[in-house]
């Protein structure tokens, strides 16, 4: 038996579909969309909630794709990073617009913020349907900046480099921001279930009257 | 080795049970602290791992590849289809419902009818023959229709049937999305009837 006929053909490269794409091939363009669709739906719905926002935002990106002036440059990182910041964009846009947004946004001061959680309970039932439920929740009421890069790179398991060039900075911050965020995320997960614990941040320092 | 040199060793979110070294396993025998915040980077990253799993196959609903290939063909001058002859445009600035509820009657009227000639050994028989595809723009000639004369005046509607309707035609389905709708275009000759169907999927 011929196993090479047997074996599928590795899906085209980026910029091999792209080159064709530019040239008018509409499967081209499909199989790129192909590809790419369901990783871009998915963070437009992490970040919005709303499955019509996550549908929007999925077919305005592949449009901004079609425009000769769509600002892509290989030079400054992949298609996949310039995608998912075309993404970060029309989402922040639509949260802006309905103000649907899933968290509240905060303004917390990224220094000001707890280091990882050191705790006792292994939070081993996260892996349970509701612990995933609960971490689920603990994510969607992150701060828009810490929720992005977890989606990112925690659930979408996009590189580095790649969520850089979505979120527009350097690789230093997105490291440092998904060190911050995991801190927060077991903050969370332990105040939920240790609510006595996290009544001591509520404990008064002085009487007023 | 301290609790700083062992996270030096040790990245965020790296799996302790890869490439851990001795003096990391003593001291996380000797120091809690340690020992339960790498259990709760482990948890964290394995619960992550399970949100990401529960939402794997979300993705954009058909529509959207079918709008976005539109938005490509105008883009780049692309006729609709690529049918025998252009088409008469004018047709279709009829009321685009009755052209639509047309050919669902008709197209299930086909595809009604086959059910009836599968042959005994499973073999969709008649159809197979008669399933050839049209030119190279992805339609499918139905069963026992006549072809588009050259000269003949074609229209095509898009209609949204049941995916169970691709089975009549031999194409394969997956039993688990049988009941989904599937967009479709149906290319109509002067006299109405269906003579081609190209689904979009």
């Amino acid at each position: 038996m011929n196993e090479r006929a047997m074996t599928p053909s590795p899906p085209e490269t980026d910029d091999k579909l792209l080159i064709r794409i530019r040239s008018g091939d509409e499967e081209a363009f499909a199989a790129l969309y192909r590809q790419r669709q369901a990783a871009i739906y998915r963070f437009a719905l992490h970040m919005s909630g709303s499955m019509p926002a996550a549908e929007d935002v999925v077919q305005e990106v592949f449009l901004v794709l079609l425009r000769e002036d769509c600002g892509f440059d290989p030079e400054r990182g992949t298609l996949s990073g310039y995608l998912f910041g075309i993404a970060r964009k029309l989402v922040l846009r639509h949260v802006e617009r309905g103000r649907s947004d899933v968290a509240l946004e905060s303004e917390l001061d990224e220094a000001a913020l707890p280091e990882l959680a050191v705790n006792d309970d292994p939070l081993a039932e996260l892996t349970e349907r509701e612990g995933i439920a609960a971490l689920r929740r603990a994510v969607q009421a992150l701060p828009r900046r810490y929720r992005e890069v977890v989606i990112l790179c925690d659930l979408e398991e996009v590189d580095y480099a790649d969520a850089a060039v979505a979120l527009g900075c350097p690789i230093g911050t997105v490291r440092s921001r998904l060190h911050r965020a995991r801190g927060l995320l077991l903050d969370k997960l332990n105040q939920e279930r240790n609510p006595r614990q996290a009544m001591r941040g509520l404990r008064p320092v002085r009487c007023l009257t | 080795m301290n609790c700083q040199e062992f996270w030096n060793t040790m990245p965020e979110f790296a799996d302790p049970r890869l490439g851990i070294g001795q003096a990391a396993h003593e001291h996380l025998e000797q120091c809690a602290a340690c020992a339960a915040r790498l259990r709760s980077q482990s948890a964290l990253k394995a619960g992550l791992r399970a949100v990401a799993g529960q939402m794997s196959q979300a993705g954009a609903p058909a529509r959207v590849e079918s709008r976005l290939r539109a938005a490509f063909r105008e883009h780049n001058g692309i006729p609709a289809y690529a049918p025998a002859r252009a088409p008469n445009w004018n047709l279709l600035r009829r009321p685009m419902l009755t052209w639509a509820t047309a050919a669902v009657i008709v197209l299930a009227m086909f595809l009604v009818r086959q059910p009836a000639q599968i042959a005994a050994d499973g073999e969709p028989d008649g159809v197979t023959a008669g399933v050839t595809a049209v030119a190279n723009s992805g339609f499918i000639a139905l069963p026992d229709a006549a072809e588009i004369g050259p000269n003949e005046d074609a229209n095509m509607v898009r209609v949204e049937v049941p995916r169970s309707a691709m089975i009549a035609l031999g194409l394969e389905v997956n039993p688990d999305q049988a009941w989904q709708p599937v967009q479709a275009d149906v290319m109509l000759g002067a006299d109405g009837m269906a003579r081609a169907v190209r689904f979009l999927e």
